[in-house]
């Protein structure tokens, strides 16, 4: 099994070479393909092979085939780059790069190494070596205080996944397949054709079966599984509700209050506040207007309106909506900062010059306006959907619990449920390399198809 | 050229800087009189005590014992330090003995002996000590008399594992039963409920009303409450005599006890008598739910007793937890928390820990801690002092505890479980019952589930810290 592997990356190895170098040669092709097997045989060292291991299923399989995957293409890519050096073939901001720095090496090549120590040992201490640990971490049943820990190689993942092999790797081949097609249904079709509109459509539709192929991965529990599949759901629909909502939320209040009024600063700056609180006092701060008992809108709906408001953490979607509502007003403003200080670049020429046109005010805002605010609006999506993904577990403890029944438990609370409140060290590090990864593949994603819209002003 | 020395140096100062900062604490571990060797003497030596309350009642007064403890012991210095639950006060103990400068007590909960009794630092080594062993027979340390013989047995008994104490009690509570009597005989009820039966009849009662409250009853989805029941019904939670007499390697989250318990909870529920707050663990809801009065009974820990007191506008009365009529009674259970001494203390600053933990529970203090809050008085010594005072005709509420755990057989089901994992059992337990509740399942196939899963966490355990 184990020399498939490697007989497979020594192949790939002069392949890759092949279609990236510009000059080739067995040399070349050589270096390539032991470094290819050097690379893919870094993971099963370290882990003793467990992926092929008699006991291990065909999913551990997939993943050990993965590892290595993965290990040959890092040593292959960083390989090029000494290829593409040695062949003078440098990119053009690196080479503006390269000029900048020759100062630096007039006095040593150690120099610039020397002055970044400090920086790079912080680094290495508080950020690397941690996030080495958790892959470590991951691959074990551990616990804090105990005497020892097992190794159970990768079913700390695969217990969040279906046990079809051929499924796990089908379903994604599906999803990135659609994409791939949509687009170049996309380039092939004439703007404005009927075609173009439909294959519109179809890259929406593509975008979607992402989502659907990863829910299909997860397991809906039973069989020893752990039920992951509800999770993920829970988590794409609050983290979708709250980028959605405190964006099209910050740019609303930004944009009305960017006018002219009486007292603007002092109004504008009073509408930041709910960034400086935290998490956890914006959850309690919902508890208090929500709760059935005690709470200021229930109370209010009952006594004044006669509406007996139900209790919103017995039913999945009051609950998954109040969790959406305190997180998105927490950062609600900060877009509204982040929008407020775009509107000021937004070119004033241009919009007198639509004005005169006679363009309404709706098509200034479409047309104009939100162009020029995309590099913002880039940004804050990055940014939102880190704080959906990460800093959500406090508004969540303190509002829900994940009630009912985990239907607002999303990836970060069961990390933190797992890892920290029942002390299972292995499966919350497991857990958090999946959302690590999950923020890895929506940011990649990002940068390919919004980046590439957006308008950064400029030519 | 000048200018390139000038750079050296400032990059060479920098390195030193960010070295520096790391080293220095090295060095203070590394420093005499912190572990090992006795304090000089005159030096005053100073003992942690990490307490998981943080409120200003209860976390005063663990501050006003040990100020008082530092006046009349000035050779010692106990520093209290507040944590925001139970698990964050071990963890952090857990790391700060892997690092070299641990605790000298910290206050955990019940339901983690098993964990506390497993945990070994980096070297291999138990973290914590035995304070029957650290006492060795002395009646009395540095003057404080010795007040282990005299805690109470409903204590004693949870406490006691392979014949000694590991721990020293402190806060120890049972659930009972408060009922809003205005509200029970306005509708009939003359006497608060005793069995589940006599609930349904209350709050078929009071629900009929025409002024009724939006529910009848309500406690928290907690797992106590459950381990509570199986106590009364005399069912164990895990093998081996509820991992009394060996380490528990099986949960029983199936048995007929389980089943009655949450079948009638259920059926409470669907009643639309038993209010769900909709949280799990939520001590604050329910408790704001029935001084609120939109309950009319609340099963809760007796460690509010003196809060409900003070804090009802009504006729407040406490019971005993009610039971199920078609079994025989066994007995409830205590919970609670208990002061855990670390190992590795020179013999002065141990001695120093041992006198701070009796003092702490002196018969005075035992008596003050019970009349501040409603966990019991821990030492029959306490209780008899308590008793001269005429406390308990002042306020009979605080008595119910210790009556219903006086009126508890010691078995091995009422004194509850000594489990591996047991924070994660639990939360498999509340987990499933929220589910239960909220989306109206069936009660068997759920628990069935349950049960699964807690077995597995359960056995994890055992392979990482069993033989």
């Amino acid at each position: 099994m184990l020399i498939i592997g490697l007989v497979g990356a020594a192949l790939v190895g002069p392949l890759y070479t092949w279609r990236n170098s510009d000059t080739v040669s067995v040399r070349r092709f050589g270096i390539a393909s032991a470094v290819a097997v050097a690379g893919a045989a870094v993971s099963p060292i370290a882990m003793g092979q467990c992926g092929f291991a008699a006991e291990a299923t065909g999913v551990d399989a997939l993943f050990a085939y993965g590892l290595m995957a993965g290990g040959a293409l890092l040593a292959l890519m960083a390989l090029q780059a000494l290829f593409d050096r040695a062949d003078g073939k440098v990119k053009e901001s690196t080479a503006m790069a390269g000029e900048i720095r020759t100062g630096g090496y007039r006095m040593g090549w150690w120099v610039p190494w020397l002055l970044l120590s400090p920086t790079l040992i912080i680094l290495l201490v508080f950020l690397y070596r941690p996030a080495v640990e958790t892959f470590t971490l991951s691959t074990q049943l551990t616990r804090l205080g105990a005497p020892k820990s097992v190794d159970v190689c990768f079913s700390n993942f695969t217990e969040v996944l279906i046990d079809n092999p051929f499924k796990l790797v089908l379903y994604p081949l599906l999803a990135i397949g659609a994409v791939y097609g949509a687009r170049f249904w996309t380039r092939r079709s004439l703007p404005g054709s009927a075609s173009h509109r439909a294959a519109g459509v179809a890259s929406v539709a593509a975008m979607l079966s992402v989502f659907v192929a990863l829910y299909a991965m997860f397991s809906p529990g039973g069989g020893g599984q752990i039920a992951y599949r509800p999770i993920y759901i829970n988590t794409v629909i609050i983290s979708v509700g709250i980028v959605a909502l405190g964006m099209i939320g910050g740019l609303a209040v930004a944009y009305l209050a960017f006018r002219d009024i009486r007292g603007g600063t002092l109004y504008r700056t009073l509408l930041i506040w709910p960034y400086a609180i935290s998490p956890a006092v914006a959850g309690v701060l919902f508890f208090m207007i929500f709760d059935p008992t005690a709470g200021v809108f229930t109370h209010v709906m009952d006594s004044w309106f006669g509406i007996d408001v139900p209790n919103y953490r017995e039913h999945a979607v009051l609950a998954q909506g109040a969790i959406i509502l305190a997180s998105a007003w927490k950062i609600l403003g900060y877009n509204i900062l982040f929008y407020l200080a775009g509107l000021q670049t937004v070119p004033i020429d241009q919009i007198e010059a639509a004005v005169i046109d006679g363009a309404s005010a709706w098509q200034r805002f479409t047309k104009i306006v939100l162009p020029a605010l995309s590099p913002i609006t880039f940004f804050l999506l990055v940014t939102n959907l880190t704080y959906a993904f990460f800093e959500v577990y406090a508004t969540i403890d303190f509002m829900t619990k994940g009630a009912p029944a985990g239907k607002t438990s999303v990836a970060i609370y069961e990390i933190i449920r797992v890892g920290v409140n029942n002390g299972d060290l292995g499966r919350g590090a497991a857990q958090s390399v999946l959302l690590f990864i999950a923020v890895i593949g929506v940011t990649l994603w990002q940068f390919r198809t919004s980046g590439s819209r957006v308008s950064y002003g400029g030519a | 050229m000048k200018y390139r020395i000038l750079l050296l140096v400032a990059a060479v100062s920098l390195i030193a800087a960010a070295c520096g900062g790391d080293s220095d604490p090295t060095t203070t571990t590394a420093a005499p009189g912190d572990g090992g060797t006795s304090a000089a003497p005159g030096e005053v030596i100073d003992i942690d005590f990490w307490v998981a309350f943080s409120d200003e009642a209860r976390l005063g007064f663990a501050e006003d014992r040990a100020a008082e403890f530092n006046t009349k012991h000035p050779e010692y210095n106990i520093e209290v330090t507040s944590f925001a639950s139970y698990n964050d006060a071990f963890d952090a103990a857990v790391l700060a003995v892997d690092s070299g400068e641990p605790p000298g007590i910290i206050h955990f909960f019940e339901a983690a002996t098993r964990q506390a009794l497993d945990a070994v630092g980096a070297d291999g080594n138990p973290i914590f000590k035995s304070v029957t062993e650290a006492i060795a027979g002395r009646s009395e340390i540095l003057g404080e008399p010795v007040v282990l013989d005299s805690v109470v047995s409903a204590a004693r008994d949870y406490y006691t594992v392979d014949g000694s104490f590991y721990s020293m009690p402190w806060n120890t509570s049972t659930t009972v039963m408060f009922n809003n009597m205005d509200m029970l005989k306005a509708a009939g009820v003359n006497e608060p409920p005793e069995t589940w039966g006599d609930v349904e009849d209350a709050c078929e009662a009071i629900m009929g009303m025409a002024d009724a409250p939006s529910g009848c009853i309500t406690w928290p989805n907690h797992s106590w409450f459950v381990e509570q029941s199986l106590g009364q019904q005399g069912e164990l939670l895990g093998n081996a005599d509820n991992g009394r007499s060996g380490r528990a390697t099986e949960v029983y989250l199936e048995s007929d006890g389980m089943l009655n318990y949450v079948g009638w909870w259920k059926e409470l529920a669907d009643n639309g008598y038993y209010t769900y707050t909709g949280l799990q663990r939520d001590w604050d809801g329910t408790s704001n739910a029935y001084i609120a009065e939109e309950v009319a009974m609340l099963i809760y820990s007796s460690s509010d007793t003196t809060f409900f007191d003070e804090n009802t506008t009504f006729d407040n009365q406490a019971s005993f937890m009610p039971r199920n009529e078609d079994v025989a009674y066994v007995g409830n259970l205590i919970g609670g928390a208990t002061l855990w001494m670390l190992d590795g203390m020179d013999t002065a600053t141990q001695d120093g820990a041992l006198a701070f933990m009796n003092f702490f529970s002196n018969p005075a203090n035992a008596a003050a801690w019970h009349q501040l809050t409603g966990y019991v008085p821990i030492t029959q010594d306490a209780v008899d002092l308590l008793q001269g005072e005429g406390w308990y005709d002042e306020s009979p509420n605080s008595k119910v505890a210790s009556d219903q755990l006086a009126a508890a057989e010691n078995t091995p089901a009422s004194l509850g479980a000594l489990l591996g994992n047991f924070v994660g059992i639990r939360d498999v337990i509340t987990i499933a019952i929220e589910d239960i509740l909220v989306n109206d399942l069936d009660v068997a196939t759920r628990m069935a589930q349950a049960n699964e899963e807690a077995n597995k966490s359960l056995s994890e355990y055992e392979q990482l810290y069993g033989g």
